[in-house]
């Protein structure tokens, strides 16, 4: 009896312990400008994201279409028209739902294949971390955007252009999963030389002393211990998952249909834009994903400071 | 530098290589159908011609180990097969025609950004606060958040549409190649300018930045502090002795930003029509001419390889602490 109550005493401690940990992290962090900056830029762009159809109406589609071809801003559009007279308003702040789903997506497929290879390598040791490693390491040598430009194409061969799952058109899972593939490498080995020096700390022994068992150990003792550089390692992930799908999507690997700022600027591209000067159909998709990815950079290099063990002691 | 690092290092490499020519021969084996599907579109085809195709290809043999042994073979004779778009025209004479324009502008772009984000770097991280440092490293950030064609589409709206200054598009005027020495190479430079302003933005910032904190690493190790002891002038101190250790991390990057590099110059071929590997590849991939996007895949992946391997060797050379 006496026993469960301190169990229970010690997690609400422990509960305690961390929200005065977060409110400690929080006022540290408002006290990054660069940090509050990307923050807000960030907080902007998912709001768009998050009900496009609130703000600009519907997706302007080639029928749907309210201006004519190549209008220059003015009052009804305030960013002009692209090359079949639809609203680039309209367009890029549909562009923002589909870019920052894409990117979430990636960055979440991403995390969880390089935070599992990384635990599993950092604990295990031995033959299973040195072949996962060297699989790591193939990985990182490759350029991310030549890996992918390869697998893209084949894998959407594979799945077919028109399958669908969760709403969500089959070229832009494709995406979402070479990203994937090609960027996990980098988180697995940050993890894993985390987890490595962890596995040394004495709590970790005493749990393996009273018999825990080494999936519940990466679980409860190794994993909490790691969330800090998983969240400042997400950010920066997420940075550059936008900016590949942004170059995929611009050379022609996007899908049409569901146009994210990559999309948008591939249209651009295709119809002689910027040749004819026409800098409102770059000029909008252009600036949201520099602002989004210099939004994320500062933010991922704030929490960088403050989160990574590492990056504390340098400066 | 010992025998036994140099000899780990290649033996990664080398091991790095095999792998990167068992996925691309995987790769397009995943495909369904293919590439029977290619070669036998016909649904008249009769049997016969379908067997003999089959055993002209060696597609009746198994995959493994006889189809990989052949497809090994003939890529390590540099024959990878013929395109699909370019009808009759090896993978690798396709390839050989568009490497030179690409060379020159990932060479000349690499070389004025690595010129100028050195430069400004160092600076900034020495004056560590100053105004070349707080305009430079938030122009760095900025740049270093635009993909290659982001910086390029709007130097052709203003310097190209607007301005009139440059060309939009191409390598030559028509003709242009044609002309007497002086004006065909003049024609040329025109072209080049944008492209490669896009290529060398695009990398100042990466540069520029770890210069700028190798530099302020360095301003905080013992033998600075000694230089200045010695009362060596301010420059003197940056010059011989915080820049050439600083230039270490720099070396590294160079040479394992290759692949970074080319797949930014990709973006930017597309956006000025640059006649390069580009502009192949996404012509390549608007076609699916897999055999010429396996050709580019392998040998971008074999330089990035060998430029890593070369990194390893001139960091091992130039700094003594490396051993393996």
């Amino acid at each position: 009896m006496s026993a469960t109550i301190s169990v229970a005493s010690a997690r609400s401690q422990r509960w305690r312990l961390r929200g005065t940990r977060l409110r400690t992290f929080a006022a540290r962090y408002s006290g990054r400008k660069d940090g509050m900056l990307g923050l807000v830029v960030l907080a902007a762009f998912t709001v768009l994201a998050l009900a496009p159809d609130l703000f600009v109406g519907p997706l302007e589609t080639a029928t749907r279409a309210t201006a004519h071809a190549f209008d220059a801003p003015s009052a009804q559009h305030f960013f002009g028209a692209d090359d079949l007279g639809r609203d680039m308003l309209n367009r890029t702040v549909h562009g923002a739902r589909i870019s920052m789903t894409i990117g979430l997506l990636a960055t979440v497929i991403t995390l969880v294949f390089g935070v599992v290879v990384g635990l599993v390598a950092g604990y295990s040791g031995g033959l299973v971390d040195n072949v996962l490693m060297r699989v790591a390491d193939f990985f990182l040598v490759l350029p991310t955007f030549v890996l992918a430009l390869i697998l893209a194409p084949v894998l959407i061969e594979v799945v077919g252009a028109d399958a669908e799952f969760l709403g969500i058109r089959a070229t832009l899972l494709v995406i979402v999963v070479v990203i994937g593939i090609t960027s996990w490498a980098a988180t697995a080995r940050i993890i894993r030389s985390q987890t490595l020096s962890l596995k040394q700390r004495m709590f970790v022994d005493r749990a393996r002393v009273v018999g825990v068992g080494p999936g519940r150990i990466i679980l409860r003792h190794i994993l909490p211990n790691v969330v800090n550089l998983i969240v400042a390692n997400a950010v920066l992930t997420f940075a550059t998952a936008v900016l590949t799908e942004t170059t995929l999507s611009f050379i022609g690997l996007g899908d049409p249909f569901q146009p994210s700022w990559g999309q948008i600027l591939n249209g651009a591209q295709s119809s002689g834009a910027a040749g004819l000067g026409a800098w409102w159909m770059i000029a909008p998709p252009a600036a949201s994903v520099v602002l989004v990815i210099l939004a994320f950079t500062l933010m991922g290099n704030a929490l960088d400071d403050l989160l990574n063990p590492k990056a504390r002691t340098r400066q | 530098m010992s025998g036994r690092y140099l000899g780990q290092r290649v033996l990664q490499a080398l091991g790095t290589i095999v792998a990167i020519v068992l996925l691309n021969f995987l790769l397009f084996r995943l495909m369904p159908g293919s590439p029977e599907r290619i070669l036998l579109r016909n649904p008249n085809l009769s049997p016969q011609v379908v067997e003999a195709t089959r055993a002209r290809w060696g597609l009746d043999k198994p995959l493994l180990p006889d189809q990989l042994v052949a497809y090994i073979g003939s890529t390590v004779q540099g024959d990878f097969g013929y395109s699909f778009k370019f009808r009759g025209q090896s993978v690798t004479s396709v390839i050989a025609d568009r490497i030179g324009p690409t060379l020159l502008l990932v060479g000349l772009g690499e070389l004025i950004s690595a010129i100028a984000g050195i430069a400004i770097g160092a600076y900034a991280g020495w004056r560590r606060g100053g105004l070349v440092d707080r305009v430079g490293s938030g122009a760095s950030l900025v740049l270093y958040s635009m993909p290659y064609f982001v910086i390029g589409m709007p130097l052709i709206v203003i310097f190209a549409a607007g301005l009139g200054w440059f060309p939009t598009s191409g390598m030559t005027s028509v003709g242009g190649g044609d002309r007497p020495f002086p004006a065909n190479l003049i024609d040329l430079a025109r072209h080049l300018a944008l492209p490669l302003a896009t290529v060398s933005l695009g990398l100042i910032g990466q540069y520029s930045i770890l210069m700028r904190s190798a530099i302020i690493e360095t301003r905080s190790e013992d033998y600075i502090t000694t230089a200045r002891a010695k009362g060596l002038r301010d420059g003197r101190v940056l010059r011989a002795h915080a820049f050439p250790n600083a230039m270490l991390p720099m070396v590294t990057l160079i040479a394992i930003n290759l692949g970074y590099v080319i797949g930014g110059a990709i973006t930017a071929e597309i956006v000025f029509s640059w006649p390069g590997l580009g502009t192949l590849t996404i012509t390549a991939l608007s076609a699916r001419d897999y055999p010429v996007l396996q050709g580019i895949f392998l040998l971008v992946a074999v330089s990035v390889v060998l430029a890593n391997l070369a990194a390893d060797i001139i960091y091992g050379i130039l700094d003594p602490r490396v051993r393996g």
